[in-house]
């Protein structure tokens, strides 16, 4: 396809995704969440049935498959990010730790280690060792707020590289790992896709349960489900740990399809990147948001950016300013009563207030009985919301 | 005794780095509450407009500084007046992701402009002096610690006696104070950015003959800023010299006494400094303009 071509394709799939958008926000809502499920089932078909036409190649395969890890990943960043509201910079450190241990036991053998292991039970462990790893760090790093917790987990993710770099007998250093080859487009295609539904699912279920309200009252108001008796350090670091573990899960497929791994291209930047923003465009806390949005921006790149590979960073850089700016809410939030939006989510640890330079307390301090009642209050909108939905 | 020493000196002299690094950073977060995530590339900018004047002019970093300032601080003003001035009254994460943004673009926009080749720049204050068989100063880090010194003395004053200074002072204390008492905070918000851009762009002119300049030195960069204001406390000078000294000093002994990988390993030291010193002690060990209210809900 040419360039021409191909953004031809592009404006017709965002044009026909624009009046999908346009055309469920016009009817009811009842009626709206049908039509999403028929949707869904009509696209899930159509990548079911997918591999099994003539034409479609390997490496047509292979980046559908790619694909299916963004949105794989943008789910479980949005877990946290967008369920909890601890936005997280270094969510990619998980998807380096899971395909570094399914590499490192993948290539025992061939680092004179011992003997190399298959890769499911690699694949498995790896994602155990996520999990572990995000439990431990998670509940350090969970107890700092808003913008710390963020640039705490940028700084993990940046000094896990350096660790990876350096732990050469282990790891292969700045060289890095090859796998033992193994090449079936259509076996990960399949079981990344039964994977990312499964997620969804999972998502969809978790957000009724007590537990996903749980989680959505530690968004609105951590103080007032800490008063109602929730145990919000366990709740935060329990989605975090399913949230490193699920996506420790994609990171060791993606090694393996990959065949080589090496700490720039185990642990990148851009993976975070494609989460955070994916799920912002698709909406934040919403279950499709980060299906929607990051699927959006990955066909975005590669129909439109894979010709202009070089400015495709600097595209996204823009977009992501004009996302946080105009679009705060996504394009599924905006559908979506219950959404919030990043803006609404800060603002009450980090709102205007102003602090006293001397004694480090804020000037809303003098109303601070009010403000206890105002918390009380809400919290207990929290509580009894999270008893109703856990009871559906 | 001698290989301490030398790594004291090492130090002290990576502190001098640090010093001029950090100033910036932490002064817009002090002032603006804004945290500067582009702040390691900001200081990327500085570098490459040096590199350039070395390459096709033939100037040394050291001369460059002043030009470099203002360039930077002019790009600072107009990107406070037409980005950051729309977010600063909203909430951190909004302009943190904002920041995110403008680091993307600059790191790939280099990236277009320069390809991520390694550049080395040169400096005629190059080597070292040796005190003695086994101990020396670098010199290069060594003016650098001096042009640091200079630049905080500078910047002391200038926050202290001028009305300019006061004013950012009286705004990073209480907004709506200033305000009422006649401030212009918008100018005094837009005075900030660009004093504080142009230092970090003269960090960026006095490090490129330290270290490589390439278009994705940024974030650890901006990590250990983050890692030394967190220790030191938001917008203090002087704390600000206190921090930088303790991570250059852990450094250059991870460096030495720690073989082969002592110096990937300052990365994780900064790390590990970050998060205990969020945890542990918020208001900074030096005391800062204000605490930094990490753990506060």
């Amino acid at each position: 396809m040419g360039i021409l071509g191909s953004i031809a394709v592009f404006v017709g799939v965002a044009a026909a995704i624009a009046l999908t958008l346009v055309g469920l926000a016009l009817i009811p809502q009842r009626v709206r969440r049908m039509v999403g499920i028929g949707l869904g089932a009509v696209i899930l078909v159509g990548l079911i049935v997918l591999p099994l036409l003539e034409h479609t190649t390997n490496s047509e395969l292979f980046t559908l498959t790619l694909l299916l890890t963004t949105v794989g990943v943008s789910i479980n960043w949005n877990l946290t990010g967008g369920f909890t509201g601890y936005v997280d910079f270094g969510h990619a450190v998980w998807f380096g730790i899971g395909a570094y241990v399914t590499g490192i036991l993948m290539s025992l053998q061939t680092n004179g280690l011992g003997i190399g292991w298959p890769f499911v039970p690699s694949l498995i462990v790896a994602s155990g060792v996520a999990a572990v790893m995000a439990a431990l760090i998670g509940r350090a790093t969970m107890r700092l707020k808003g913008p710390y917790f963020s640039i705490a987990m940028l700084g993990t993710f940046v000094a896990m590289r350096e660790i990876v770099r350096v732990s050469e007998p282990l790891t292969g250093g700045g060289v890095g790992l090859t796998l033992p080859p193994y090449q079936n487009r259509p076996l990960f295609y399949y079981v990344q896709l039964g994977l990312v539904v499964a997620l969804l699912l999972f998502t969809w279920w978790l957000r009724g349960t007590r537990f996903g309200s749980t989680l959505v009252a530690i968004r609105e108001d951590e103080l007032g489900a800490e008063m109602r008796g929730i145990n919000t350090t366990r709740n935060k670091v329990a989605v975090f740990t399913f949230s490193g573990f699920s996506t420790g899960l994609f990171g060791g497929l993606w090694a393996y399809q990959n065949t080589f791994i090496d700490p720039d291209i185990a642990f990148v930047e851009v993976r975070t990147i494609d989460a955070v923003m994916g799920t912002m465009l698709g909406g934040l806390g919403t279950v499709t948001g980060p299906v929607v949005g990051s699927a959006f921006l990955f066909l975005l790149r590669e129909l439109i950016w894979a010709n202009f590979l070089d400015w495709h960073l600097l595209i996204q850089g823009l977009l992501l300013i004009g996302i946080v700016l105009f679009l705060p809410k996504g394009m599924i939030g905006v559908l979506d009563p219950r959404t919030t939006s990043i803006s609404s989510l800060w603002s009450k640890y980090f709102g205007s207030e102003t602090v006293d330079v001397h004694t480090g307390t804020s000037v809303m301090d003098a109303l601070e009985d009010d403000d206890t009642t105002a918390m009380a209050v809400s919290a207990d909108e929290v509580a009894v919301s999270a008893e109703a939905e856990g009871g559906q | 005794m001698s290989t301490f020493s030398q790594a004291l000196i090492n130090g002290i002299a990576l502190g001098g780095m640090y010093l001029i690094l950090v100033l910036g950073f932490s002064i817009i977060w002090g002032v603006m509450g804004v945290i500067n995530l582009a702040h390691g590339e900001f200081v990327m900018v500085g570098a490459y407009l040096a590199w350039v004047a070395n390459e096709w002019l033939g100037s040394d970093p050291f001369l460059v500084v002043l030009p470099v300032f203002f360039i930077l601080a002019a790009f600072g003003f107009v990107l406070q007046r037409i980005l950051v001035n729309r977010v600063i009254d909203r909430p951190h994460l909004v302009s943190l992701l904002v920041m995110f943004g403008v680091s993307i673009i600059l790191q790939n926009a280099m990236k277009l402009i320069f390809s991520a080749d390694f550049r080395r720049n040169d400096t005629v204050l190059d080597g070292a002096w040796s005190l003695s068989e086994r101990v020396s100063i670098p010199v290069t880090k060594f003016m650098v610690l001096l042009v640091a010194l200079a630049v905080l003395v500078a910047l002391h004053q200038f926050l202290q006696r001028t009305r300019t200074g006061k004013s950012i002072r009286a705004a990073a204390q209480n907004r709506e104070a200033a305000r009422i008492v006649g401030i212009d905070i918008n100018k005094v918000y837009a005075i900030t950015f660009a004093l504080c851009l142009g230092m970090t762009g003269v960090a960026g002119a006095l490090i490129s003959p330290i270290l490589s300049v390439q278009p994705f030195q940024g974030p650890p960069l901006t990590l250990k800023a983050f890692a030394i204001t967190a220790m030191s406390g938001l917008g203090s000078v002087k704390g600000a010299l206190g921090g930088a000294m303790v991570l250059g000093i852990i450094e250059a002994m991870l460096a030495l006494y720690v073989d082969k990988i002592g110096t990937n390993l300052a990365v994780v030291a900064s790390f590990v400094i970050l998060v205990a010193a969020l945890v542990l002690r918020p208001q900074g060990l030096f005391g800062g303009l204000r605490p930094v209210d990490a753990t506060a809900s």
